[in-house]
This record gives C-alpha cells, structure tokens and sequence, in this order.
C-alpha cells in the first residue's frame, strides 16, 4: 500500500500543470473574488439603507400641559415643582428622537420622513418603506410621568413592517438604544446631573449584531466555498489519472504483480487524502495572510478550521476511492472523466460553492446540505459565528461517514477479474 | 512448462480465439506469428490470466491456472504492446515501483534494478524521466519492468512495434540473453518474421483465432517443399504476359510485386524457357530471373494467403 501511496503522491507532484493548478487556483480565484466584490460589501453604510417612516400622533406641548397640570396636583413642595418641570421641559421627548435620526451619521444608512399613519400604511404596503414608527398620542405624558413620577406605563414606541428583516433588526437596535439614552437621562437628571451633551449612542449599520455572535464575511465565504471545491476537484484528478493508467495498461502490469486491489484502492484515497488536506492548508494559510480574512480568531476556532479540513480531505478521499473504481469499471474512459467533473460541479452547485443557496428552492437546499462541501460550508459558516467546537460534532461525523460510504462502495464495485 | 488447451475466447459472438493448443518448454523461446487479428494478443492476456477464457484451460506444469491465477502471475513477465510505465517517473523510479509491488526482497531490490538498467542498457540514464526517452529506450524500460520479479517465462507481445534499429537489435540481444544465458522461457509474438526466425527454437502461426500451422522452422519449410518460388524482373509490365504465365501448365500461383513477378511452381519443373519464349511473344525483356529459398514468410503466406504486414 506503501508504494501505491508514494507512488501516486510522485505521479502527482511531477505533473506540474495539475501542482500550480492545485496550488494556485483556490488562492488567485479568492483573492480575485475578494477584490470583485470587495467594493460591493466593504462600506457598511451601503450595505444597509433603510427606508424609515415617523407618524408623530403626540403633540408634546400638549403633552408638557398634561403633565404640568398632574405635578400640579401633587403634594409637594412648589420648589419641587418647579424643578420638575423644568427637568422635563429640558428633555423634549419628540425632539430628542427626531433631532436623533437627523444624526448625520445615521443618516448615511436611514432615511426619515415624517407621515401620516394612512400613508405610512401604504407606503409600506408598497414596499417605499421598510418600517414606519409610530410615536402614539399621549407619550410624552406617559414618559415623563414614568420616569419622573414613578407612574406606571403601558404605553411605548411602536414598529411596524411588512416582514421581519435584517433592516428591521437594526431599526429595532436604533429604537432601542434611543430608549436606553432617554431613560439615562432621565435618571441623571433626578440625580441632578443631567447634561445636555449626553448623545444617545448610534448603532452600527450594515451588519446585525447579536450578542457573543460574530458575522461572516464574502472573502470568508469565497474562501471555503472555493477551497473545498477545488479539493473536490482533486479526486477528479486522482481518478482521471486511474484512466490513463488504465489506458496505458500500466495497471494490467500492476494486477499481474498480485497486488491485493485493497492497497491500490488505498493508494489512491490516501494519496488524495495529503494532497486535499495540504491544498487547503495551503489555501487557508496564504489567504490569510494576504487578506487576512479571519482577524482575531480565538484558538478554539483554528483548531475546529484544522478538524473540518482534516475531515473534509477524508471525504474527498472517499471520493477518489469511488471514482477510482468507477474508472476501472467504465469501459469508455472518455465518458468517465465527463463523469467525474459533472459529479464535482453539481456537488459545487449543491452544496454552495459557487453561490449562496439562499435564493434556492428548500429541497435543493437540503439536498445541499448533504453534499461533503455544503456540510463543512454550513458548518464552518455556523462556526464563525459562534464558534463552538461541539456545533463541529455532527458535521464531522457526517463528513466521516460520507468517507466510510464512498469506500464501501468502493470496494463493492472494484471490478473483478476481466471486466477491467 | 505452460500450455494452453483447447483455450478460445468469443467477444460477442465473434470468436476471437478459436480452441488453440500451444506448449512451452522450459527454456524454450517460441514465436507465435499472426497478421493483425489474428488473436495473438488476446491469447496472450488469456495465458497471462488478464482475461478469462469462454473455454479451454491454461496449465502452469499441469496444473489449471484458471481459477487461481495467482501462480502463474509469479512466474510469468509480460511486456506489453503499450508502454506500460509511468512517463512522469523515471527510469529507476519505474523499476522500483514495480519491483516492490512484485515484492522483490528489500536487500536485492536495488541490486536487481542496476542488473535490470544494465540488461536493456539504460543504466545511465536511470535518472531520467520516462516521458523524455525515444520509443525504442521506453520499450528496452519496459521490458526491465516486466523481469523485474526473475521470470520463468517472459511473453512479450510485439515488443519492437514502431522502433529504431538501433533499439530493435539491443531488445533482440536482451531476449536471446534472457533466454541463453538466464534459460528464461521466451513467448515471443511479432510481425516481424525475420525476429522470430532469429530468436525462436519453434513458430506457432495463427489465423483468424486459429493455429494453423507449428513446428521448428525447417518443419514449418517443409511444408513449401513441393514448391519452388521464382522471382523474374521484367522490362516492362504486361498483363497479356500475366495472362499467359498463369496458365502455364505448373504454375500453381503468381503475384505482381513492386519489381517484377512473383511465381510460384511445382517442386522441379523448369519453366525458364516456356516464359522467355511467351516474353518475347509479347515484347517483354526479362531482365533478371531468381529462384528462391523459401523463408518462414513464404510459409506464412502459403498458410493464410496473405503477408503478416495485411
């Protein structure tokens, strides 16, 4: 099996074209797409933009009168009064929230426009807005006396949309923030220490934050979908080389030796094994760090990235293996090379890694899932993202057993004397 | 040693191989003639347990190798028509891959590679990659690659196809080598009639799936011994003086060559005056007038009607 392995590693070194293409492929085919779409997904600000209506139903002068006239009623001291009053006065509920979305710097990515309820029922209907928020009648009132009176509210800040979505998310986190900012007011100025600087602190757009959940990124995805496919590409080559030595009857010569066909079956799976394995390493390696793609990773991720490579390669293997006694098989070697490569490209298209399956039909995205390059892509996708080892342990064994599968059959339909 | 009996093969309802005996004795080097499709190459790969016969058994000293060819693959060498090495590998890399997969002993592996390089005299160029070598250096390769594992018996399937001469002589010296000095049993199939005549002890001549005729070669010329084979070059070709020699009482058969007439005739009979006398009819100078000593060709072609090249 020893000299099968070295071997087939030896063929495949001394084939120059099939090393640089090995090699160089997956990094110039990344480091091309990053640069193409660099520019499509660099600027946060243009990633997101959101359309925002404000149907303003209270009047916050009234709203002060109502209030005024509830302080008035209580049974304290004038001085008290007074200073009340003039601590709510200062805060200026529909100010604050108007005056926060005309921020310049959140207007780069929102865009408000004051409507009516009707029209921005419609407008949403339309889909010329993404959300409206509706500021109810009687909130000033209700603000100011929940946090200044102790009164009990029911009373809040509403957003409407036609569908939940990454845009909506952010309007939820700009509405919110914007809360947090007027209720730290508030509490600072019963303490005495409200400042009029107090800036309520803006949202990042562009990307959805979640807590303990990082993003991933388009050079992040280029790189994994284009690695594994070109490691998938590397059990085509395997298997194209088993037709030439068919067609050059150097593997009759290698069944007149005795050979057991278990160790030239192993030859070729542990041959594209180390070849699959060190391409990506290869690729992981010098993308990161040209592009740096994965900044400040923590270990815990690197050894999950080396576990999913390491198993993934296996999978390819397995592959190889069952292409290898597919070629023997296969009378027209022609056609079997066809073969292999349409296998590869549907693989790629499956499992997402030539573009997203988002868009895509569900069925054919669960099919994809099933495929060794869509299960290591989702699973390394997902572990971006959070980072968990024991997210990999599904992914592995599926990866494991898709190897296990591949030469199981492999060796069922390794041809047997004369039919090869 | 080794002996076919009765093998034959069908592909698809067409016989390829037609109930064929052939023996091999020890050290014996034994050619097996026959123009393309003939089904040398399909025996072949039957002796060598690369296919399985539709009939017919093949023995390895006695024993039935059909059902467990396992024996007979370690004393038998092949060297196919194709170059079957690996062109990126290099000479001694090719060696070396396949006499560990014919599990030679680790001590005398590379003892056996530089006595194998030697042989086929390829020694220095060990080095070099396969794909670089001429036609004639990959087969002298191929054949070490073949004898790596010491065969008993070495069947060679048209091994100097589309060579140099230079390469054709030193393959021909390996395998009169082999066979003489190492007493390896040679089963040697060729085109080429006069490697055969030089190297074998005895012929088998095959055609259409069958053989036709066997012996040593003086047996198989035996067979032409009630013929005599003239040759005569003429000033001119004439159809009316082909007519004429055709029908000449012991004319058994005639062929136009490139340079003149090719006639064949009964054992003895002269017809050197019945031809100059019809030539002269017809106005034909004859220039040159040969009788020949017959050759396996002529043997070959007797047997089966046309030349080994057709």
């Amino acid at each position: 099996m020893n000299s099968f392995f070295k071997k087939d590693l030896l063929v495949f070194w001394r084939d120059r074209k099939e090393i640089l293409l090995a090699v160089f492929l997956p990094i110039i085919l990344i480091v091309i797409l990053n640069t193409a779409f660099s520019g499509m997904f660099s600027s946060d600000a243009e990633s997101i933009h959101i359309n925002l209506g404000l149907v303003l139903e209270d009047d916050d002068t009234a709203g002060l009168e109502q209030f005024a006239k509830k302080v008035e009623s209580l049974e304290i001291a004038p001085d008290e009064k007074q200073r009340i009053m003039e601590q709510a006065m200062q805060i200026g509920v529909n100010q604050q929230l108007t005056g926060f979305f005309k921020n310049p710097e959140l207007a780069e990515w929102v865009t408000v426009q004051e409507v009516t309820k009707e029209e921005a029922r419609k407008l949403v209907e339309m889909e010329e807005l993404d959300a409206y928020i509706k500021i109810p009648n009687g909130f000033t009132n209700t603000v100011l006396s929940a946090a200044m009176l102790g009164n009990e509210s029911k009373m809040g800040v509403t957003i409407h949309a036609k569908e939940q979505s990454t845009e909506l998310s952010a309007i939820e986190d700009v509405i919110h923030q914007f809360m947090n900012t007027i209720n730290m007011q508030l509490a600072l100025g019963q303490m005495g220490e409200l400042n009029q600087s107090t800036q309520p602190v803006l949202p990042q757009g562009g990307k959805e934050l979640v807590d303990d959940v990082d993003s991933y990124t388009f050079p992040q995805y280029f790189t994994i979908g284009i690695s594994t496919l070109c490691a998938l590409f590397i059990a085509q080559t395997i298997a194209v080389k088993t037709i030439t030595e068919k067609r050059e009857r150097v593997f009759n010569r290698i069944i007149l030796s005795n050979s057991p066909p278990f160790h030239y079956l192993m030859g070729k799976v542990l041959s594209t094994f180390c070849l699959a394995w060190i391409q990506m390493m290869l690729t992981y390696g010098m993308i990161q760090l040209v592009l740096d793609v994965f900044p400040d990773k923590s270990a815990t991720f690197w050894i999950g990235l080396f576990l999913m490579i390491t198993l993934f390669s296996l999978a390819v293997a397995g592959l190889s293996g069952l292409f290898t006694s597919i070629a023997l098989s296969i009378k027209d070697t022609n056609s079997a090379a066809g073969i292999f490569t349409m296998v590869v490209m549907m693989f790629g298209a499956l499992g997402g890694s030539f573009f997203p399956l988002q868009g895509l039909p569900e069925v054919i995205q669960r099919i994809g899932e099933w495929t060794p390059n869509g299960v290591t892509q989702t699973a390394l996708i997902q572990f971006i993202q959070y980072e968990k080892l024991q997210d990999l342990v599904i992914p592995l064994s599926l990866l494991l057993g898709f190897f296990v599968l591949c030469l199981i059959i492999a060796l069922f339909t390794f041809p047997r004397r004369g039919r090869i | 040693m080794l002996e076919t009996v009765k093998l034959s093969k069908v592909f698809k309802e067409k016989k390829a191989v037609d109930e064929i005996n052939l023996y091999l004795g020890k050290g014996e080097s034994v050619g097996l003639l026959g123009p393309n499709g003939a089904g040398k190459s399909t025996t072949i790969s039957m002796i060598s347990s690369l296919i399985k016969p539709t009939s017919g058994d093949v023995k390895l000293e006695g024993k039935s190798t059909i059902k467990d060819p396992s024996e007979i693959r370690k004393v038998l060498g092949v060297v196919p028509q194709e170059i079957a090495l690996y062109e990126e590998l290099s000479a001694y890399e090719n060696l070396k891959f396949f006499g560990k997969i014919y599990q030679v002993e680790k001590g005398k592996l590379e003892e056996r590679i530089q006595e194998m390089l030697e042989l086929v005299g390829l020694k220095d160029r060990q080095k070099h990659l396969v794909k670089t070598f001429s036609g004639g250096m990959k087969r002298r390769i191929n054949i070490a690659a073949a004898m790596m594992h010491r065969p008993k018996v070495l069947i060679l399937d048209e091994p100097t196809v589309g060579i140099d001469p230079q390469s054709r002589n030193h393959i021909l010296q390996t395998v009169r080598k082999l066979n003489e000095e190492q007493g390896t049993t040679i089963l040697y199939t060729s085109h080429y009639m006069e490697e055969v005549e030089h190297l074998c002890d005895r012929v088998y001549i095959m055609d259409h799936g069958k053989v036709v005729a066997s012996g040593t070669k003086s047996e198989l010329l035996s067979i032409l011994s009630s013929e005599d084979r003239i040759q005569i070059h003429v000033s001119r070709k004439s159809p009316e003086l082909i007519g004429k020699i055709q029908h000449m009482e012991h004319v058994r058969r005639l062929d136009e060559t490139n340079d003149g007439i090719h006639i064949i005739v009964k054992k003895g009979r002269n017809i050197l005056s019945e031809l100059v006398h019809a030539a002269e009819k017809e106005g034909v100078q004859i220039i040159n007038y040969q009788v020949e000593i017959p050759s396996l060709e002529d043997v070959f072609l007797h047997l089966t009607g046309k030349t080994l090249r057709d």
